[in-house]
């Protein structure tokens, strides 16, 4: 399976943005926005699918994190001593 | 910071100096006072002549100022430089040798590209938008730099992470969307793990799908080595066309300087 070429690079791209502002619209609503899965699904191989996916996933904690703030995990207690 | 003192001294100045009344003050300049003692009254053009002393004094004590800011500035920013490259000469990337072989079949070695200004740069045909981005910015910036006929021309070069599929026949299709002097670099696992090693690239294939199609994870970074082969400066992500291409520009400017 060869990779991708340039138009069907930005084919998906494309799918993927669409599909993007369809979840920002519809505050990631998944089934709002199935038809733009689908075009994103058909356009753009499995694997660029999942780390498109994982990478939204990411941009939107990175998001949370920056506008909501972080609680750091409680890590070992320190010794008394 | 230092900016802003300056600016604030330079217009205290300038107000003390343009304002002073006539009368002698305890910071009277002496050179002032003395004018001021010898012409009393209202004399309109010996005003003028007053006022246009001081005003070219504070052109003068201005413009030394700035100039000498200026200077101090300039001298810092290649301190900056000077010591950068010295840090990453004790890096020491691509010290070593590679033998690949180029997007049209051909072998090609380090020694090969000695001579050129190289921006190096790792990845894999496979990649999603990374690599397409970076390649795009690398043609951007070399596009950029040949516009500038002073400078000696930069050669790209792609190589992979991923020789499984990327044989020589995938990286022609790949190559050829991007800037027309890049070139693209496989060979067989060994010789690609031997380069990427050299500029401490790292590189993992992930989890083949059912197509076994994968996803490479690696260093994302783009790397300026110099016509001695010595490696000099790296990119990453957060830099633009713009802020590398001034970059190569200044090392090439500081790298032509030492040579002579």
């Amino acid at each position: 399976m060869s990779a991708p070429d340039s138009n069907q690079r930005k084919a998906c791209w494309g799918t993927r943005d669409e599909l993007w502002k369809c979840l920002d619209y519809n505050q990631d609503n998944a089934t709002s926005c199935e038809k733009f899965q689908k075009e994103f699904e058909a356009s753009c191989p499995a694997q660029w699918v999942k780390y498109f996916t994982k990478r939204r996933d990411f941009l939107k904690y990175k998001e949370k994190m920056q506008t909501e703030g972080f609680e750091p995990a409680a890590g070992p207690k320190a010794s008394q001593s | 910071m230092c900016n802003s003192v300056l600016f604030v001294v330079c217009v205290e100045l300038l107000r003390f100096i343009l304002t002073r009344s006539h009368s002698r003050g305890p910071f009277s300049l002496p050179l002032f006072t003395q004018r001021v003692a010898l012409y009393q009254g209202p004399n309109t053009s010996t005003a003028k002549i007053r006022l246009r002393t001081r005003l070219v004094v504070t052109l003068l004590f201005g413009g030394g100022l700035l100039g000498t800011w200026w200077y101090v500035r300039n001298e810092k920013q290649q301190n900056h430089r000077m010591q950068r490259i010295e840090q990453l000469k004790k890096v020491a990337l691509g010290q070593g040798d590679f033998s690949l072989l180029d997007h049209r079949g051909h072998r090609r070695t380090k020694r090969d590209f000695l001579g050129s200004w190289v921006l190096l740069y790792f990845g894999f045909t496979h990649c999603p938008d990374i690599c397409p981005d970076e390649l795009d910015k690398i043609s951007a910036v070399v596009s950029a730099l040949d516009k500038d006929r002073s400078l000696p021309a930069v050669q790209p070069l792609f190589v992979t992470v991923d020789p499984e599929r990327d044989d020589v026949a995938a990286l022609e299709r790949y190559v050829k969307e991007f800037h027309p002097r890049l070139i693209g670099l496989t060979g067989t696992p060994e010789e690609v793990k031997v380069a990427g090693k050299d500029y401490r690239v790292y590189a993992s294939p992930g989890p083949k799908d059912e197509d076994g199609d994968y996803i490479v994870d690696h260093t994302i970074l783009i790397y300026l080595v110099n016509p001695d082969g010595l490696f000099l400066d790296y990119y990453n992500r957060m830099k633009d066309d713009v802020q590398i291409a001034e970059s190569v520009r200044n090392h090439m400017k500081s790298y032509v300087k030492l040579s002579e």
